[in-house]
């Protein structure tokens, strides 16, 4: 039997022997499977031996049994091995046929853009939003009460001359200046007021520096105990904010019926940076605002007293601030619409 | 408005110690904006006086002289064209570098001869107009010496923008006084009042008919002034330099004294009056007035006019009349310095259209104590040029009209007010620069306003105002409100508004801005006569011109012009969007009002895609405008609120245009652009639109959102596929399905839409994918069964439809 045992376990030696040399130049998964077949298939030697085990003697049948199942495993196992080290690779292989020239261009989302208008508009709104203002808004036909007379412009005022009027009729007007919304803010609510008024304002003049219609903001702040300190610090701060705390900012004295006293504010030039140039017409100064403390007449046509309440407002040109920040040279192409220049911003 | 330093430094004592851009900068700061300072000296480089020694006929040339010049250093020899001159004549010479008329002189041979110089014209020099010689000047200039500095050019002009509450800035005197108050140098004041109240006299009459018209009006007669020198070359120039010509002595005076002390000066010929009697009264209705600038004005009872007995000879404050105009041969003359209202001033030069130096002033409010200053001051130049003394009668009719004014200003509202801490002795001697007499008693500091401020000084504030300018804006320190007293913050409408622009601009579309205003031709284009919603439009009375004429009743018309202003750019890809107001006219109970609206405006032309290495091109077509007004409306609505209604409309394609519906109402319109519009805008591709009021969609909007459950129960997915007659809108299809499926429909997608052979005529198949859920079970096969059998059904009932077999 022992001499059985040894003829078995040379034959099944070199069955591995032979396992092991044709598996070792392996490649593919299908090259691996007809090993498969080959050691360890229906029609493979292990497996003839095994089906041939019934006809072994009782007692050399179970080591025999043992010796080739030995064998079977160690293949079999040898074979899943292989089979995941191969199918790592293939895969590999497979995915390696995806490259592309990933420095062809993607598919781009088409991008709009909001009017740099819109922009500048809802930055500044942020910015006050920030320091407790609200929003106001009025109507673009406006009364020649609210446009003028009780902003301090009566009939006949040389100031009015100042504004190329669009008129509907006698009394009626497109705005000349957002202005108004400051009276009939008031008329409806009572102080603290804090409220900026975005809108499009209309005069007569066609110009490389005037258009028909443009946008301004307003700004009105109506509290006890606001001074000039303050009308001064609310407006430094939006100035920094907008375009930027390296500029110098100066308050010059300036004429407004609606204020006492009245200022044009001027932020530094940036192009010469205050030396002169064209841009400034060599004053090494740029005007962006009109403002001032809120004439204590307006507060009789809404019915505050004036005795209790200060304020100031301003007035900030919406295209004059664009075009200073981005350079724009030409305030016309604002309303051109050029695509162009609306994908810029 | 334009002053010199040299004349300044005629009333500021000591103003030499202060550099021209120091006195620029302060003025502008204290509100007086100087928007150039500009060196004269510049312009009048290498002119010297010289003397012409002797002269001959050029050689070559009949028409030229050569001539031999003394100019101090150097005899010159300068070939000249002009005649006028003799030897021994002073003129003006231009060495080689001086700049004529935008060309350098330089050395050069004319017609054979090198000349080595210019002799000058006043024309050539920029100082008049005349042009018939070289210019002779008088003895009074050394040979040798600097042209400009002799003749006044030595200086620096100044360009001030004066704001119109202070006409008393129309002039150097008032500068000068804002100078004294920044500098604290003495300003040097007129004093010549009370030497002609002296001297009245009645036996010339001034009859003015109403005060309100002109509450004062002075008037002096100056005898024998044919004879009169004419005017001196440094005044001449100052006229120039401050943009007035020179005419003659007499009016070059009116015109140097109105420039000096603000106030506008007239003279009339006095033999050529009919009277001895000047009247100031309101134009009769059709009065007629021949001006000296040559125009006929027909004249209403609204103008003020100077009038002798037999009509009118001057239209107050504005122009005089040619029939009473000086001239060469005037004898005597009457000058007039008179007040006149500036409102009516003001009125009558907008009617005429003209604008001149005096009318400007008046239309400010002068202040009527200065007509006598004006005429001391006439008087008084006069008699320094010629040396001849008027006569010392005086003339005058005033409605004293007590200008006295005094205010308290409490120092305490000063501080609080401005956020300052100023001492009462800073703001009195403030006050006291700008020449407002004051009293301090206590805390309060009592102000008499001088009667040139007596207009723009009426209240505390005022004067508040003043001291803030003069001590400075810079010098206010800048403080930190108290924490603000509100929330800021958007109002929701607000807040949709500007979502809506955020979206759209997301999804690709470029937002624009055009103006409110179109014209009728933009209507007549768009066929919008006869449309009944476009009728009532709002129209401008004064418009710029007629394609700004009327308000925007849509933002079509606009957009539409963007398109094509981009196409003829060679800009073809568009798709833009403007949220803006439009505006119509109505009539309710028996008056006109005007509506505006917030509007959104869509517009699409183009490709929507470009070609690219692995997409295919795709041109814009309506259910691209569509899913953009869907896509925007199920932001803020359920899906189902939104529809489209077809609907005809001029400017639309006949069959491809409706109305946008939001909850059962109109809020819109959408569709192709008419291809007739397109072929008449000469633009060769279509044109897609879609516009929606925006102030009902927000209103629509729901303020509150509320969570919808999801269920936690796998979805079943099915496909169904109807065929239905051709004419059945799919709106109504999918309205039917949605409703029979009930609440378990999660979702619903056409995926597929046929005609064609497997069909038959007239029919088609829409192919719907359905997302089935319920919030409490998984569904099941029956439950699925049930479901696509009630929704045939009920398609089959209202459509006709048949289920199509998968």
């Amino acid at each position: 039997m022992e001499e059985n045992i040894n003829a078995l376990k040379s034959v099944l030696d070199k069955e591995y022997e032979d396992f092991e040399s044709a598996v070792e130049k392996v490649q593919t998964l299908s090259e691996l499977e007809n090993i498969e077949n080959r050691f360890i298939g229906k029609k493979s030697l292990v497996s003839e031996y095994l089906k041939n085990m019934g006809t072994l003697s009782g007692e050399f049948r179970p080591v025999a049994g043992k010796t080739i199942n030995e064998t079977r495993k160690k293949i079999s196992e040898r074979i899943f091995l292989i089979r995941e080290e191969i199918s790592l690779i293939e895969f590999d292989k497979k995915l390696r046929n995806e490259k592309s020239d990933l420095t062809l261009p993607g598919r781009k989302i088409k991008k709009g853009s909001k009017n740099i208008i819109s922009q500048i508009i809802e930055e500044i709104e942020m910015f006050f939003i920030g320091l407790g203002y609200e929003i106001a808004e009025g109507p673009e036909i406006e009364t020649d009460y609210y446009n003028f007379e009780a902003l301090n412009h009566p009939p006949d005022h040389p100031a009015r001359s100042l504004h190329d009027t669009f008129f509907i009729d006698e009394n009626i007007l497109l705005r000349t200046h957002t202005s108004p919304v400051q009276i009939r803010y008031m008329e409806k609510h009572k102080p603290p007021v804090y409220v900026i008024a975005p809108g499009k304002t209309y005069r007569k003049d066609y110009d490389v520096t005037h258009t028909p219609m443009f946008t301004q903001i307003e700004g009105l702040a109506v509290d006890k105990d606001i001074n000039f300190g303050n009308f001064k610090w609310t407006l430094e701060t939006f100035v920094h904010a907008i375009f930027g705390k390296d500029r110098k900012i100066r308050f010059r004295p300036h004429y407004f019926p609606f204020t006492e006293p009245s200022a044009e504010v001027d932020v530094s030039c940036n192009m010469c940076k205050g030396s002169g140039c064209r841009i400034c017409s060599y004053s090494g100064w740029l005007e962006i605002l009109g403002a001032g403390m809120v004439d204590p007449n307006l507060y009789k046509f809404v019915g505050y007293d004036a005795e209790e309440v200060n304020g100031f407002a301003f007035g900030v040109g919406i295209e004059r601030i664009a075009m200073l920040k981005y350079g724009i040279n030409d305030l016309r192409m604002f309303f051109d619409n050029d695509l162009r220049f609306l994908n810029q911003f | 408005m334009k002053i010199t330093y040299n004349w300044l430094k005629e009333f500021i004592e000591n103003l030499e110690s202060i550099s021209p851009a120091e006195i620029a900068e302060k003025l502008t700061m204290s509100g007086t904006e100087v928007k150039k300072v500009n060196y004269l000296g510049e312009n009048f480089k290498n002119l010297v006086v010289g003397r012409i020694l002797s002269f001959e006929k050029h050689p070559d040339a009949d028409k030229l002289s050569l001539c031999n010049v003394d100019t101090g250093r150097n005899l010159l020899n300068i070939v000249c064209g002009a005649k006028n001159f003799k030897a021994d004549d002073i003129v003006v010479v231009a060495l080689e570098g001086a700049r004529i008329q935008d060309f350098v002189i330089k050395k050069s041979k004319i017609r054979g001869i090198f000349s080595e110089g210019m002799m000058c014209s006043e024309k050539e020099l920029g100082i008049s107009d005349e042009s018939g010689g070289i210019m002779i000047l008088d003895d009074s200039f050394t040979v040798g010496k600097d042209f400009a500095g002799q003749a006044g050019l030595d200086d620096w002009v100044f360009e001030l923008e004066i704001t119109p509450n202070r006409p008393d800035c129309l002039c150097v005197l008032g500068i000068a006084r804002e100078i004294s108050a920044l500098t604290g140098l003495k300003f040097k004041e007129f004093g010549y009042n009370s030497e002609y109240y002296a001297n009245k006299d009645k036996k010339f009459v001034i009859d003015i008919r109403d005060y309100e018209s002109c509450p004062r009006y002075s008037a002096k007669i100056f005898k024998k002034i044919d004879n009169y020198p004419k005017t001196p070359l440094w005044m001449k120039n100052r006229l120039m330099q401050c943009d007035i010509r020179s005419v003659s002595l007499l009016v070059d005076l009116t015109n140097y004294v109105m420039l000096e002390c603000g106030q506008p000066l007239h003279a009339f010929d006095l033999n050529k009056l009919s009277s001895k009697k000047i009247i100031i009264r309101k134009a009769e209705k059709e009065e007629k007035l021949l001006l000296i600038d040559g125009s006929e004005k027909s004249l209403d009872e609204n103008d003020i006019v100077i009038a002798d007995e037999k009509g009118p000879v001057a239209l107050a404050g504005i122009m005089g009349g040619k029939g009473t105009e000086i001239s060469d041969e005037t004898e005597d003359m009457l000058l007039e310095s008179a007040n006149f209202n500036g409102v009516s001033i003001m009125r009558t030069s907008k009617k005429m259209g003209f604008r001149s130096e005096a009318s400007n002033r008046f239309e400010k409010k002068l202040d009527p104590e200065n007509t006598v200053n004006a005429i001391g001051r006439f008087e008084e130049m006069l008699y320094r040029i010629s040396n001849v003394k008027s006569d010392n009668t005086f003339y005058d009719n005033y409605a004293d009209l007590k200008r006295s004014r005094r205010i308290d200003l409490r120092l305490s509202r000063l501080n609080d007010f401005l956020g300052t801490d100023i001492k009462t002795e800073k703001v009195s001697e403030i006050l006291d620069l700008l020449g407002f007499k004051n009293k301090t008693d206590g805390e309060i500091i009592k102000v008499d306003i001088p009667t040139f401020r007596y207009e723009d000084i009426e209240r505390e504030v005022d004067l508040i105002e003043e001291v803030a300018r003069i001590y400075g804006f810079d010098n206010i320190p800048v403080r930190k409100p108290r924490t603000a007293s509100k929330q800021g913050k958007y109002t929701d409408e607000q807040k949709f508004l500007r979502a809506i622009r955020n979206t759209l601009s997301e999804m690709g579309l470029n937002e624009v801005i055009n103006y409110s205003f179109i014209g009728r031709k933009d209507l007549l284009m768009f066929y919008l006569e006869k449309e009944k919603d476009y009728k009532d439009y709002v129209k401008i009375i004064n418009p710029l011109n007629e394609d700004f004429e009327i308000l925007r009743t849509s933002l079509i018309q606009s957009l539409v012009r963007n398109a094509k202003d981009n196409i003829f750019k060679k800009i073809n890809d568009i798709a833009i969007f403007e949220i803006s107001k439009i505006f119509k006219s109505a009539e309710s109970d028996g008056q006109r009002k005007s509506t505006e609206k917030n509007t959104l405006g869509i517009l699409l032309s183009g490709r929507a895609c470009l070609k690219n290495w692995d997409i295919q091109e795709r041109y814009y077509d309506y259910f691209d405008i569509k899913g953009i007004v869907e896509s925007l409306a199920e932001i803020f609505f359920d899906k189902n609120d939104l529809s489209v209604n077809e609907c005809e409309y001029g400017f639309f394609h006949p069959v491809l245009g409706g109305d946008i519906i939001l909850k059962n109402k109109k809020i819109g319109v959408i569709g192709k652009l008419h291809p007739k519009i397109i072929n008449n805008l000469d633009i060769r591709q279509d044109i897609y639109i879609a516009e929606i009021d925006l102030d009902t969609f927000i209103e629509n909007i729901s303020r509150e959102k509320k969570f919808r459950q999801i269920s936690s129960f796998p979805p079943v997915n099915i496909d169904l596929a109807f065929i239905v007659d051709e004419e059945i809108k799919y709106h109504d299809i999918e309205k039917e399905i949605i409703a029979s499926a009930g609440r378990d429909l999660q979702n619903i997608r056409l995926f597929d839409l046929y005609r064609g052979k497997q069909l038959e005529d007239n029919k088609k198949s829409l192919a719907f994918a359905l997302e089935l859920n319920a919030i409490d079970k998984t569904l099941n096969e029956k439950d699925i069964e049930s479901l696509i059998k009630k929704i045939s059904e009920q398609l089959s009932k209202k459509f006709q439809a048949r289920l199509r077999d998968q």
